[in-house]
């Protein structure tokens, strides 16, 4: 099922959010400087 | 259809349904499980009999819920082979018989209730996938009022009532009360076109099927008004705009908009729709006594079947893929498979009969050879090294490598069935996969050249051949400018680019690496491509635990065509570059040596070797 996530593009820095579906390889541009180098970012470890 | 049925060299398998494919070009083994129709084909003479006495009426699933049939029945008037079957889920006369009328008066005793499916199974060299299409439900519209007003049918529902061999005999009558209408609204572009709620491709036929319609209608009934609602008419192949004209000669009205509101008059159920004609700007409503939608084609929804068996696959839209859109538009990226007809996407009559010529040639052109061709650059397993973690296996795009685990052999390449894509090479954990022309030392050897002198100064750039690398070449024809601090590294497919090779240019001083190949649904490769994002998305999660910026390794999908994407990406890794500092490589360089290091002591454990011959080696 497709969920929210946040990712920062590795090209420009820009944060953003958008729909992922876990483990299921999407092509991903950012949507500032259309690089593909957009990575997923993690939460930290929940207290 | 009745030629086929007849020929002697074609073998009809109807009423069936593929169970399984294995193989590879040349040599597929197909199991087909056929139906049991309980009535024996070969000695039935459609005499009808049966169906005349048979007390069973059910929905007529082949005439979309318009009409019924018998439990006994021929599913429609030009079926092949032209014989009855059963229908065992409302038949009277099986568990326990409690009927049996059919089986009292046929004279040719065809009727056989204890007949049971049978699996059947051959080999052939090629195959051709022509599954179909399925068409848009527009029920969830609900501004259209489907399902909700009697008279508010679908195109393909207007079909069966206008087609001779159904349920009205090519009479046409309007749900409601069964009287010819008077007018009829056809809305176009239902379910097509549409990102929100439908699917955002055009259908390509719903057009001149209207065209179609609209001349028939005007032909049949001369005094019915037609109406057809569109965003614009798209008559862009032979003859289409030919009739195009005549439907609006012979007055049918085209007026360019949708309608957005359809209600029914509760007297005369006739529908009311709410239109913006915006030819002229102002809100118009038109009523009519029937409407027709007509819906968009959408891929078959049981079509990940195939698409599974044969390894193939599908465009975002979710239609199958073909190898090429321009050179193989006919054939699918599996070897020996080939598509025709609307599985591939929407297409008419004429298109589809075209590619199935074209597919049969070329399934021809296979089994005339009685050999073929393989790929040059294919993967070879070193058995010694290969300790059947089926890793490979399960990363094959193309099925192309049988492991098993249990029996603990080692992994097998077909040869015929490997592309050379080379995903599996840079997937085994046991560097136990060879690449032919592409091996890891070639690529290593290339890696250390480039960064032998000034390395600080240089960007390394992994780039697939069919896209990327193609991407390159045009920048170049086209005079493009950008920064000359680029290496590139071929590969045949993104998907070959190992987790090793990066960190190799890392250790050897880049600072910036980029892997580079096909947009998603290019890949030359099926979705081996998918396989260097996943690798990069871990890459950049073990860089940054190692300390190393991940923005040093940037991933980037450039097609053949996207010279100006190529010349752009390549001067912002130059800009990347320069923010690389001397301090930041001297730390990537030891600290990725120091895991090269442990990685090289594991190896040697595992291998039993000592740690000084695998670091030589």
């Amino acid at each position: 099922m497709a969920e929210m996530g946040k990712f920062k593009c590795l090209r420009c820095g820009h944060e953003f959010e958008m729909k992922y579906t876990p483990g299921v390889p999407e092509e991903r541009a950012c949507p500032k400087c259309g690089s593909n180098s957009v990575r997923l970012q993690k939460e930290g470890p929940k207290k | 259809m009745m030629d086929v049925g007849r020929h002697p060299r074609i073998k009809l398998l109807t009423y069936s349904e593929v169970e399984d494919i294995t193989g590879y070009i040349g040599n597929f083994h197909v199991k087909v499980r056929r139906k049991a129709r309980y009535v024996n084909e070969d000695d039935c003479t459609a005499c009808g009999d049966c169906e005349k006495v048979c007390p069973v009426t059910s929905v007529d699933e082949h005439q979309l819920g318009l009409a019924v049939r018998k439990a006994v029945y021929i599913p429609f008037a030009q079926s092949v082979p032209s014989s009855y079957l059963i229908d065992m889920k409302t038949c009277l006369g099986n568990n326990p018989i409690a009927c049996g009328k059919c089986m009292d008066v046929c004279e040719k005793h065809c009727i056989d209730y204890d007949m049971q499916d049978e699996i059947v199974e051959f080999d052939v060299g090629a195959v051709v996938v022509a599954t179909g299409m399925h068409v848009f439900d527009p029920t969830d519209l609900e501004e259209y009022g489907y399902g909700k007003f009697p008279n508010v049918l679908t195109s393909m529902e207007f079909e069966i009532l206008t087609g001779p061999g159904y349920v009205s005999e090519g009479h046409l009558v309007r749900p409601s009360d069964l009287k010819v209408p008077k007018s009829i609204g056809f809305i176009q572009c239902v379910g097509s076109r549409d990102l929100k709620r439908g699917k955002p491709y055009c259908s390509n036929i719903c057009c001149m099927n209207t065209v179609k319609d609209t001349l028939f209608l005007r032909e049949h009934y001369p005094d019915i008004e037609a109406k057809v609602f569109y965003m614009d008419i798209r008559a862009f192949g032979k003859g289409f705009e030919d009739l195009y004209r005549r439907s609006k000669e012979i007055g049918v009205q085209y007026i360019r908009g949708i309608p957005g509101d359809i209600r029914q008059d509760p007297e005369t159920n006739n529908l009311i729709l709410t239109v913006e004609n915006t030819t002229t700007g102002e809100v118009e409503e038109h009523e009519v006594e029937c409407l027709v939608l007509s819906v968009g084609v959408t891929p078959r929804i049981d079509s990940d079947h195939i698409q599974k068996l044969l390894t193939m696959s599908t465009t975002g839209d979710g239609f199958y893929m073909e190898q090429h859109p321009k050179l193989k538009p006919i054939d699918s990226p599996t070897g020996g498979v080939f598509l025709a007809g609307c599985a591939e996407f929407p297409k008419d009559v004429k298109d589809s009969v075209t590619q199935a010529s074209g597919a049969a040639a070329r399934a021809e052109t296979i089994l005339s050879a009685g050999k073929i061709k393989i790929e040059a650059i294919t993967c070879r397993i070193d058995e010694a090294a290969c300790s059947s973690c089926v890793i490979c296996s399960k990363v094959c795009p193309y099925g192309a490598i049988g492991a098993d685990t249990k029996a603990k052999t080692p992994a097998e390449v077909v040869e015929a069935a490997c592309k050379g894509c080379g995903t599996c090479a840079a997937e085994c954990p046991f560097e136990a996969i060879a690449m032919r022309h592409f091996s890891d030392d070639q690529i290593d050897a290339m890696v250390d050249a480039y960064l032998a002198v000034s390395p600080t100064e240089k960007v390394i750039v992994f780039a697939c051949n069919w896209c990327s690398y193609a991407g390159a070449d045009l920048a170049g024809l086209s005079r493009l400018q950008y920064p000359a601090s680029s290496r590139v590294i071929r590969t045949m497919c993104s998907g070959r680019v190992s987790e090793e090779f990066i960190l190799r240019a890392f250790r050897r001083g880049a600072p910036v690496v980029l892997v580079s190949g096909c947009h998603f649904a290019d890949c030359h490769y099926i979705d081996a491509n998918r396989w260097a994002q996943k690798r990069v998305e871990k890459l950049w999660d073990k860089l940054e635990k190692l300390g190393i910026r991940p923005e040093r390794l940037q991933l980037e999908w450039i097609s053949a065509a996207e010279a100006q994407k190529w010349a752009k990406t390549m001067r912002d890794m130059e800009e990347l570059r320069k923010t690389v500092t001397k301090k930041e490589i001297e730390h990537t360089v030891k600290v990725l040596n120091e895991e090269e290091e442990k990685r090289l002591r594991k190896k040697a454990k595992r291998e039993k070797k000592p740690a000084a011959a695998i670091a030589s080696k």
